[in-house]
């Protein structure tokens, strides 16, 4: 009886070990060593093609001193600073109202708010270069009709980063909207009604009920967003390729430029791992602020 | 009352202008060169030439590099995946502890920081400029494990015991009882999976070199920076083009859309 539960039990964990097994060689093979590797090829001069120079922490004194890259780092938390509570804003915004609609209503302003979402990144840079067409474009062509003056947008230092940030967020604005919907509606109703009885509509009630009750959601959509406006990359790299005069090179622009545009491994391998601790930081950061007990 | 019918005024306007945009890659797409600037359709002026135009290029091939990529990543990552949570779920095993926290924490590594030591990585395999190439690295994630986990931790144990009482194997048990139940998670997942890696530009971009390899969006990518600024006409009916697949996928799953957003969003 004993043998029988052990050799159950040994049968067991061989089918586990079968069923973990691929997963965790793939993610070794394609998640973990890469990244002790790109510590290790950041230690290296190498243009990927002759034998790895070792450098010490060569790379990290030049990137202390590149003026473009620093550059592009500001360029990047520029861009989240705009970007996170814009999207953030316009998604709860947006949630809010359309939970108030009426139900044939709401599904159609899901489907309107929610169809950028359909397409890609590219499409999306596409589609706005048109729109953003310095001499005939319709966005010109609509000021100039309301009585402004032709702007050049992308390819103006002042404006290129805004105008892909309007990008962006019109393709991520339905998705991030229907999260909070999805938790605006798990919301019991007895809270508004007994709120109600208090006096507390509106404002009143979003401020003190609706709000704090989508603390985690929020959480959750912030550090999402953050994250992810730190790798920024596809609609940029269509739409102005980190032009004007750099005016949009964000970070993991600047290390794709160098890792396989100028072949510097080591050194665009030494700026990744920078970025990597940069974003570490801030989203623990973010997670350590967001969840403090108050 | 009124307040209701200003405010669904509002957010309908909202939600036009969100989809006008598309609005415009539609219509455009159909007219001609000089045309393709006036904001007005003139319709006896419609046309199918740059279709025509964009035919000759290399975007059906993209098309459909992109759709098998997709396809393949999806289907072997949501193999993978549920295997694996399952056993992280409900077995028994040393080492248990161990591999799923190695496993999660993979999840702190952004694409973007380990995208050149994963270029060599892939290319020492001799798997750059291939099928192979596209497809094996973008399976592995842990998003999907840890979901799946989550998953068969809520899941009934009455199923399993009556299928060991009838004297199938743990692997049979999964692949003919559990898999099958499995579907609230495989729908989001899939849906989430396929739009990821049909979305994906920069590990294409990386890793391939060979035209006949291109996915969808670096094709396209190609097109707009390829001096055709100047017909927008044709750059536009082939985004249109690249655009029908996902189109025609959101209306299909629209649904399951909503539903992938409580699954996977929030929990």
């Amino acid at each position: 009886m004993f043998k029988k539960k052990n050799r159950l039990k040994r049968k067991e964990a061989l089918t586990a070990y079968g069923f973990v097994l691929p997963n965790f060689i793939g993610l070794t093979i394609f998640v973990f060593v890469p990244m002790v590797y790109a510590f290790y090829v950041s230690l290296h001069q190498w243009n990927a093609l002759s034998p790895k120079v070792f450098v010490g922490f060569d790379n990290y004194v030049q990137m202390a001193k590149d003026k473009e890259w620093w550059h592009s780092v500001y360029n990047t938390f520029i861009f989240t600073i705009i970007y996170v509570p814009l999207l953030f804003g316009l998604s709860l915004f947006f949630a809010v109202l359309i939970h108030q609609l009426k139900s044939r209503y709401e599904s159609l302003a899901r489907t309107l708010f929610l169809l950028p979402f359909a397409i890609t990144s590219v499409i999306s840079a596409t589609i706005w270069m048109f729109l953003y067409d310095p001499r005939n474009g319709f966005i010109n062509q609509v000021l100039k009709f309301f009585g402004g003056h032709s702007q050049q947008f992308l390819g103006s230092t002042n404006q290129a980063l805004i105008s892909i940030i309007v990008v962006i967020i019109w393709i991520n604005l339905g998705y991030n909207m229907m999260i909070f919907l999805a938790s605006i509606k798990e919301i019991p109703t007895d809270y508004y009604e007994a709120a109600r009885i208090d006096g507390a509509t509106g404002w009143k009630a979003f401020r003190f009920i609706t709000f704090p009750l989508l603390r985690g959601t929020s959480i959750f959509i912030l550090v999402v967003t953050t994250i992810g406006s730190f790798q920024v990359f596809d609609q940029i790299m269509v739409m102005t390729k980190g032009g004007p005069a750099n005016a949009t090179e964000v970070s993991v622009l600047y290390i794709y430029k160098q890792a396989f545009e100028f072949l510097n491994m080591g050194y665009a391998s030494a700026l990744a791992v920078v970025l990597f601790i940069i974003i570490f930081v801030l989203s623990l950061t973010q997670l350590k602020l967001y969840t403090r007990k108050d | 009352m009124r307040q209701r019918w200003l405010l669904t005024v509002f957010v309908i306007f909202c939600g036009i202008l969100m989809v006008l945009p598309i609005y415009f890659l539609f219509v455009s797409a159909f007219k001609e060169p000089n045309d393709v600037f006036r904001l007005s359709i003139n319709f006896s002026h419609l046309t199918l030439d740059n279709f025509k135009a964009v035919l000759e290029t290399n975007i059906l091939r993209a098309i459909w590099n992109s759709f098998f990529v997709s396809s393949v990543v999806t289907i072997v990552a949501l193999l993978f995946h549920s295997m694996s949570g399952y056993a992280l779920a409900r077995l028994n095993f040393p080492g248990k502890n161990f591999i799923f926290g190695w496993m999660i924490s993979t999840l702190m590594v952004p694409f973007t920081v380990i995208m050149i030591p994963l270029y060599m990585v892939t290319k020492n395999f001799g798997m750059a400029n291939s099928y192979l190439g596209l497809i094996v690295p973008m399976i592995f994630n842990a998003y999907g494990i840890f979901l799946f986990r989550q998953f068969y931790n809520e899941f009934p144990k009455e199923l399993e015991e009556a299928a060991y009482m009838e004297g199938l194997s743990i692997a049979g048990t999964f692949f003919r009882i559990v898999l099958p139940l499995s579907k609230p998670m495989i729908i989001p997942l899939t849906i989430g999976f396929f739009t990821a890696n049909w979305n994906n530009y920069l590990w294409p971009l990386i890793i391939n070199q060979k035209e006949d390899l291109w996915v969808v969006q670096v094709a396209l990518a190609n097109i707009v920076g390829g001096g055709y600024e100047t017909s927008w006409s044709i750059v536009l009916a082939a985004a249109l083009l690249c655009a029908l697949p996902t189109f025609a996928l959101f209306f299909l799953v629209q649904r399951h859309l909503v539903e992938g957003v409580k699954m996977t969003g929030i929990k």
